[in-house]
């Protein structure tokens, strides 16, 4: 039989068919989706949680907001109550530490440690939309923090950051290496390789089957994840702020979002793939490219350009919020390229995804069968 | 003659006691570690930082050779809680990256080649067997963190004086006790992955993937709910928090210690459930 | 195709610094050729150059004309049953045979149906729908033969296929494999079991450190080897008065003669010699019931050629 592009095309689906049993159901693949689904989890629980606490507060009654506006630093815990009310939550608690004894390790004192004792304290009042978290040291308001309870805007911004930080570069990098790694190197671990080999179809075709059943098991796990994400990001909230938002921008942004967890899964699959065929040792070269997109956004221009990252990031409707924890030399340093467009974002992906399978399946050709050295 | 008189003999020599049995599986398992040249080349590297702080205390307890310098230079040449602080963060880095490099090959190769009837079939439990493993991470792992923690901090007392050692005493409990637990905690996540995943590269990768998405997910979980508690979620963080209550010094996490110590507890002893559940001597078909 | 014939041309093959075969040349015609050596000799080596799983250093390998490196053509008409004890995980016998020849082309049905039939061959019907990493030993290797059989290969490679099987499906197998041969076609396999490469094969093939010792039909191999006598047994009425008669020759170097005096065993340097004396003895009148070889078997020419490699 002459083998025709269909032929070669059905065989690959018989590939893609059996590896994507075991891309979606092995045992080793368990932790992807605790990965993929572990943010949409958190999202379902503040969102429980935020429903909760608006029943329990509603009972106990609302706060005026014109009083909750007008707390001032280091008024006293007694005055905020005096005004306020009672507070829908109060907590107290003792905090302990060792600090040096005043003017003791000063010139040639020696050092003397002294156990402090604080009283603390949190009080919170709702004003039916808005909480407020009063915290007092020792009866005295030290620091106040006035929000919604729900805000769209916010967890919008954090649903971004979320996506970016996690998703991108943590759960889609290491979901795709450990998902498009195991295509190869996990059935040369399961001394399996062979039953492939010893099937009349050329190792193109071999890995272009187990490219696209990897690809498939990834993008539904992770694409799903972030979408799902998304949804358990704006369930707790006002449904009519909702459909504005969904109206005016929010399919966009749903869209845009999957197409980014998608096209990652198309870029760092292909990646690790060719890595998995290529070197013995996949570690090294997934351990470079992680610390080439972490240091990324240090990088010119033009070499932020040269990642998979950069043109994800392009994809991404809301640019992900700054760390603040993060030291002030660090955000100085950091200097974002332009965004690159939607068209040459996807372009560029695919092209470079085109080129690693181009690499990976002349490589195929020369892989060997030698299980003892696994 | 009749076959069985033919038979071999039962060994006669002297039998390693039994206390000191499991020290055996270690001995060789040392040797082999330190012919890996990756492995030499990261202690030699994790030796660069000690040997920079042992400069930094040379010239805190040498005011002579930098007394043009100004005050800002004499707050900054100050050997404290924070100093040791920066010291084992830094060790600790060093301390994870010969775990994921050394310590999958203890127990993956062991399970690939199907070892552990081996062992134990041998006078070794799956306890002793364990041990011994956890043994070698240990050992190793002690090179870098604790031995220079505690040298460093000898080299301060001798510098500084009795007066020093009966201020700070507790930085020296902070720096061991302190590294001990880290140590125990990276072997323990080392050797739970080498188990895990039978793999020896995948398992390193994991070891290292393990803090870093822990890192991630304590992060989104501070952000989503807007709280400073989710942090007890990282074992790094949550390890930074129990240092800075041993070493004295103020911590930007707003944790709870006592939380922190429950959640390492916890990892601690979900690792071992890993480790009871995937040691078994025979594989088992489903 | 345009040979019939398996071709290895001055093939090396090195894993790193060991060596695997070195500077193999061979010619394997259809029947049933027998891979013969010890331990680490390169039968595997062999095996696998021959199938495109490992690829050689120096050389080219001709399959029926097609090269090992074009695994699309090849393996549509090449079986190979490996030593490696392992189906995927997921796969039970029926599906692990079904899976291998949905890539050959053939429909669900046409692949059942040819699935089945090679499992009814290797007597595992039974046990199709169970998983193999549940299998026994001798089941996973009746599996695998299954599968190198099911799409009905013109050649058929088989490393140790009778390891692990009871006498009665050996029987069966072995039988197998003459039908095949019988049909012209290649059945190359590996064995340590002597005797039974003694019984079934056409041809051998001494491989030891890596080099072909010997290669050919046994008789002929055994022909060609002049250090050691040949051997023969005679069975005869009067065996002390030939033996007297056979010591007059200069080729033949001993006898020994049986307890019952009703036959011996004869070394001879010359086989044409001893053939002609033998005529002249029973033109004589001495009556000879028979005369076999007894040193033409592959136990005897392992024993001469690889010796202490065993």
């Amino acid at each position: 039989m002459t083998a025709t592009i269909s032929f070669r095309a059905r065989q690959a689906c018989t590939i893609a068919r059996v590896e994507l049993r075991r891309a979606f159901f092995s045992k080793r693949s368990f932790w992807v989706y605790l990965l993929a689904l572990f943010p949409a989890v958190v999202f379902i629980g503040h969102g429980i949680e935020a429903k909760i606490d608006r029943q329990r507060w509603s009972a106990k009654g609302f706060t005026p907001a014109a009083l909750l506006d007008g707390i001032k630093q280091g008024e006293t815990s007694e005055a905020v109550r005096g005004r306020l009310g009672t507070p829908v939550s109060d907590e107290k608690w003792d905090h302990r530490r060792r600090v040096l004894r005043e003017g003791s390790g000063k010139d040639s004192e020696p050092r003397v440690w002294e156990e402090k004792r604080e009283q603390r304290r949190r009080l919170t009042y709702f004003d039916g939309r808005r909480r407020a978290d009063l915290w007092f040291e020792n009866g005295v308001l030290r620091s106040k923090s006035i929000r919604p309870l729900l805000n769209l805007e916010e967890d919008r911004q954090v649903f971004a950051g979320l996506f970016q930080y996690f998703y991108l570069r943590l759960a889609i990098f290491f979901g795709c290496l450990g998902i498009f790694m195991n295509l190869f190197r996990g059935d040369m671990l399961d001394k399996t390789l062979h039953f492939w080999f010893l099937a009349p179809i050329r190792r193109e075709v071999l890995l272009l089957g187990k490219y696209a059943a990897g690809l498939v098991a990834a993008v539904v796990i992770f694409t799903g994840g972030a979408l799902l994400c998304f949804a358990a990001m704006l369930w707790p909230h006002d449904p009519g702020e909702v459909q504005v938002y969904w109206q005016a921008s929010g399919l966009s942004h749903a869209f845009w979002y999957a197409a980014a967890a998608a096209l990652g899964c198309v870029g760092y699959g292909s990646v690790f793939l060719a890595a998995g065929l290529l070197l013995r040792n996949p570690i090294v070269p997934a351990a470079t490219l992680l610390l080439w997109e972490a240091i990324n956004g240090f990088l010119p221009a033009t070499l932020q350009k040269v990642s998979v990252l950069y043109y994800l990031q392009s994809l991404c409707p809301i640019p992900a919020p700054m760390d603040n924890s993060a030291p002030a030399f660090i955000r100085m340093l950091l200097s974002p390229a332009e965004p690159a467009s939607h068209f040459w974002s996807v372009a560029g992906l695919l092209a470079l995804t085109a080129l690693v399978l181009v690499v990976a399946a002349r490589a195929s050709r020369r892989i060997e069968i030698s299980y003892s050295t696994e | 003659m009749a076959v069985y008189r033919r038979g071999y003999q039962r060994y006669q020599g002297p039998l390693t006691g039994y206390w000191a049995r499991f020290l055996v599986a270690p001995r060789f398992a040392w040797e082999r570690l330190f012919q890996q040249r990756q492995v030499v080349i990261l202690l030699v590297g994790a030796m660069i930082w000690p040997l920079f702080c042992a400069v930094f205390i040379y010239l805190a307890n040498h005011s002579e050779l930098w007394a043009g310098l100004g005050g800002g230079f004499k707050n900054f040449l100050e050997v404290n809680g924070k100093f040791f602080l920066v010291f084992m963060n830094a060790q600790a880095v060093f301390a994870v990256l010969l775990a994921a490099l050394a310590g999958p090959g203890l127990i993956a190769s062991d399970l690939a080649n199907n070892a552990l009837p081996l062992y134990f079939s041998r006078p070794m439990s799956r306890p002793d067997y364990v041990l011994a493993r956890l043994l070698v991470l240990i050992g190793m792992l002690s090179l870098v963190t604790w031995i220079p923690g505690a040298a460093l901090f000898f080299m301060q007392v001798g510098m500084a004086g009795r007066g020093w050692f009966s201020e700070n005493w507790r930085l020296g409990v902070g720096v061991v006790a302190g590294f001990l637990i880290w140590v125990l905690i990276v072997s323990l996540v080392a050797l739970a992955c080498s188990a895990y995943v039978r793999w020896r590269v995948v398992a390193g990768g994991l070891v290292l993937g393990f803090f870093f998405v822990l890192g991630g997910v304590a992060k989104m979980v501070n952000t989503v709910f807007r709280v400073e508690w989710g942090s007890v979620l990282s074992p790094t963080a949550a390890m930074y928090q129990i240092w800075c209550d041993m070493l004295d010094v103020e911590t930007p996490l707003g944790l709870n210690t006592a939380e922190c110590i429950g959640t390492l507890v916890v990892l601690g002893v979900l690792l071992v459930v890993v480790l009871e559940r995937k040691l078994r001597p025979v594989e088992v078909i489903s | 195709m345009t040979t019939a014939e398996v071709i290895f041309d001055d093939i090396s093959k090195f894993y790193g610094e060991v060596l695997g075969v070195n500077r193999v040349s061979l010619r394997i015609p259809p029947g049933i050729t027998s891979l013969v050596g010890p331990n680490g000799s390169g039968k595997t080596t062999l095996m696998n150059l021959l199938t495109g799983l490992i690829l050689p250093d120096r050389g080219s390998i001709s399959v029926l004309g097609v090269s090992p490196r074009d695994p699309e053509t090849m393996m549509r008409f090449t079986g190979y049953a490996t030593q490696y004890d392992a189906a995927p995980r997921w796969a039970t016998g029926f599906e692990f045979i079904t899976t291998g020849l949905l890539l050959f082309g053939c429909s669900r049905a046409e692949a059942e149906e040819k699935a089945w039939k090679a499992l009814e061959w290797v007597s595992m019907t039974e046990a199709a729908h169970r998983k193999v990493a549940a299998y026994s030993k001798g089941m996973r290797q009746r599996v695998r033969l299954a599968q190198a059989i099911a799409h009905n290969p013109q050649v058929l490679v088989l490393d140790e296929p009778l390891n692990g099987l009871d006498p009665l499906v050996r029987a069966e197998t072995i039988a197998l494999f003459r039908a095949w041969a019988a049909e012209g076609r290649h059945v190359i396999l590996s064995s340590h079991v002597l005797q039974e490469v003694d019984v079934i094969s056409d041809q051998v093939i001494l491989i030891a450190n890596g080099m072909i010792v010997a290669e050919g039909e046994i008789r002929g191999v055994r022909e060609e080897i002049h250090d050691h006598p040949s051997q023969f047994v005679i069975r005869c009425r009067d065996a002390s008065r030939i033996a007297a008669l056979l010591f007059n020759e200069d080729h033949v170097t001993e006898i020994k003669l049986n307890d019952d005096r009703q036959g011996m065993l004869v070394l001879t340097k010359d086989r044409e010699q001893f053939a002609r004396a033998l005529s002249r003895i029973a033109l004589a009148g001495h009556e000879i019931d028979g005369v076999v070889p007894a040193d033409e078997n592959v136990d005897a020419l392992y024993e001469y050629l690889i010796g202490g490699g065993r």
